[in-house]
């Protein structure tokens, strides 16, 4: 058994790119392809805030879907609570909460309650504990008042906070989160920062991979932080330790752009 | 079954939330089936030979093909809808990543419309027997059931090898060009396989509707007994024991791709 929660071992992600006709005449058998990561290392430890950040581009999210098991990699191995994401991927599925793109991943035309209703049963969720959850996860992160309402009818934070509960409603080990301060307020963004912090890794002991533009996520939030760069890690360590490998030039100045 | 019930309770709210196209679908129901009754009036009227189409008259007939196509097209167009539908929408990657395997999503996917589907068709003959006075056999029903069910499982087959194809290409289907198209010209919707020229009906062999329409009719229509059913039933079966499986492993041969492509979630 693994003891870190999350394990990433030399993973490489290549994309075939499309080839335009004339490509294709003259050279039928050849292929083109991008590379979204390029041997990425990485170890999470249990009831640890780890942060990614990079450009756009840089393999954050490709490396998400990896774990989440949306995606397939080319070569090299990933884990979560020790499970293969290839050979395993219903006991990964098990094991993780996934907050990605909660604008559009959710029914428009349903309410929140009958959105979380409807994923709680694909999640094996008995109806009596879904209930339960729905309460007490509404109520923890203060979306409680909206719950029937229209989906459609909610604010981008509305939407972040729907896409966490729905993430946490299997009560999983490690939770795995795509810019979920993206959308937020300030105000509301430290508040949710809080709650991460506070509430899931120090009370509920949760483990968390959070892929951030935001320079507060990292700083206030996060454990330790990796900065990603054309599909490598490029720097990881405690904010102070990546703040100062790229002060001594340990980095590219495109990355290092975003500290 | 839980996950049943939450598929459909899905698709009803998201249906009844639009409630014009809802109207809209209900009223075509009667306009539907009020045009093919007048069209069989006008058949009746140039004298169609009853030995071709049955002692209950064209009316009949028609109403038992119209009601196959129904469920074939339901089949062939739900499996890929649903996913089309998730991928525009962008839940495909929020309903990928729950506990639930892809087979068992697909196939959930089209619960509400094959219902939707039975519905209608129950109106359609209720429309038939009630104001229309069509008289269905009594002893053949659960024949009929038996044909409807093959019939349902082989139509799905082709569905879920559709949606394979809506998986990867995303637009560009071709087994909805091949079967749907050809199922309402060569299938026997409207009129008898036996008035096409030999080398239609050699087609017309190949597609499931066929055997579905000639089955259904003949137990329906004329109360026919299991030996004068099983050359329907035999074909229908052999044709659902190959394509089902063969739909469900085609289309996770098709998730596949998409997981190595990265394409699972876009359109």
């Amino acid at each position: 058994m693994n003891a870190a929660a999350i394990s990433v071992r030399s993973l490489v992600k290549r994309f075939a790119l499309s080839r335009d006709l004339g490509e294709i005449i003259r050279r039928p058998f050849a292929t083109r392809s991008a590379t979204a990561l390029d041997g990425v290392d990485l170890e999470v430890g249990r009831g640890e805030i780890f942060g990614l950040l990079g450009p756009n581009g840089a393999g954050k999210t490709t490396l998400l879907k990896i774990l989440c098991t949306l995606v397939l990699p080319t070569a090299g191995d990933a884990t979560v609570t020790g499970c293969d994401v290839v050979r395993q991927p219903s006991l990964v599925r098990q094991a993780i909460g996934y907050c990605l793109d909660t604008e559009r991943s959710f029914y428009f035309r349903m309410t929140g309650r009958q959105n979380l209703e409807f994923f709680a049963a694909l999640n094996n969720i008995e109806s009596d504990r879904a209930a339960e959850r729905i309460a007490e996860l509404t109520e923890m992160l203060g979306l409680s008042h909206a719950i029937d309402r229209r989906f459609a009818t909610y604010s981008n934070g509305m939407q972040q906070k729907l896409g966490l509960v729905r993430a946490l409603m299997t009560d999983p080990h490690v939770l795995l989160l795509d810019e979920p301060t993206r959308s937020l307020d300030p105000a509301a963004a430290a508040e949710f920062r809080h709650f991460l912090r506070g509430t899931l890794v120090d009370k509920l002991n949760k483990t968390i991979l959070i892929v951030t533009h935001s320079l507060e996520d990292a700083s206030e939030c996060c454990d330790r932080i990796a900065l990603m760069g054309q599909g490598r890690i490029s720097a990881s360590g405690t904010w102070a330790e990546v703040r100062g490998a790229i002060r001594n030039g340990g980095t590219s100045a495109h990355q290092a752009g975003h500290l | 079954m839980k996950k049943l019930w939450a598929f459909l309770k899905r698709d009803f709210l998201i249906e009844t939330s639009y409630r014009f196209g809802m109207l809209l679908q209900l009223s075509s129901i009667v306009f539907t089936i009020a045009g093919y009754y007048y069209l069989a009036r006008f058949v009746g009227l140039s004298g169609f030979s009853a030995d071709k189409v049955g002692t209950q008259g064209y009316f009949a007939f028609v109403l038992i093909g119209v009601a196959v196509h129904e469920y074939l097209t339901t089949s062939l167009e739900a499996f890929s809808r649903g996913i089309r539908e998730s991928q525009l929408a962008g839940t495909l990657g929020a309903l990928l990543s729950t506990q639930t395997s892809l087979p068992v999503i697909i196939l959930l996917s089209a619960a509400y419309p094959l219902l939707w589907t039975s519905l209608v068709v129950m109106v359609y003959l209720a429309i038939g027997i009630g104001i229309f006075g069509v008289r269905f056999a009594d002893g053949s029903l659960g024949a009929a059931g038996i044909i409807l069910l093959l019939s349902i499982v082989a139509f799905s087959g082709l569905g879920t090898l559709s949606a394979s194809f809506v998986m990867v290409f995303k637009r560009g289907n071709p087994v909805v060009w091949m079967f749907g198209g050809l199922s309402w010209l060569l299938g026997g919707v409207l009129y008898p396989v036996a008035v096409l020229p030999w080398w239609l009906r050699k087609a017309s062999a190949m597609l499931p509707i066929t055997y579905a329409i000639e089955g259904l009719r003949a137990a329906l229509l004329r109360g026919a007994p299991w030996q004068e059913l099983w050359p329907s039933v035999a074909p229908l079966l052999l044709i659902a024991v190959i394509i089902f499986p063969l739909g469900i492993v085609s289309f996770q041969v098709a998730a596949r791709y998409t997981r190595i492509a990265g394409t699972l979630d876009q359109y």
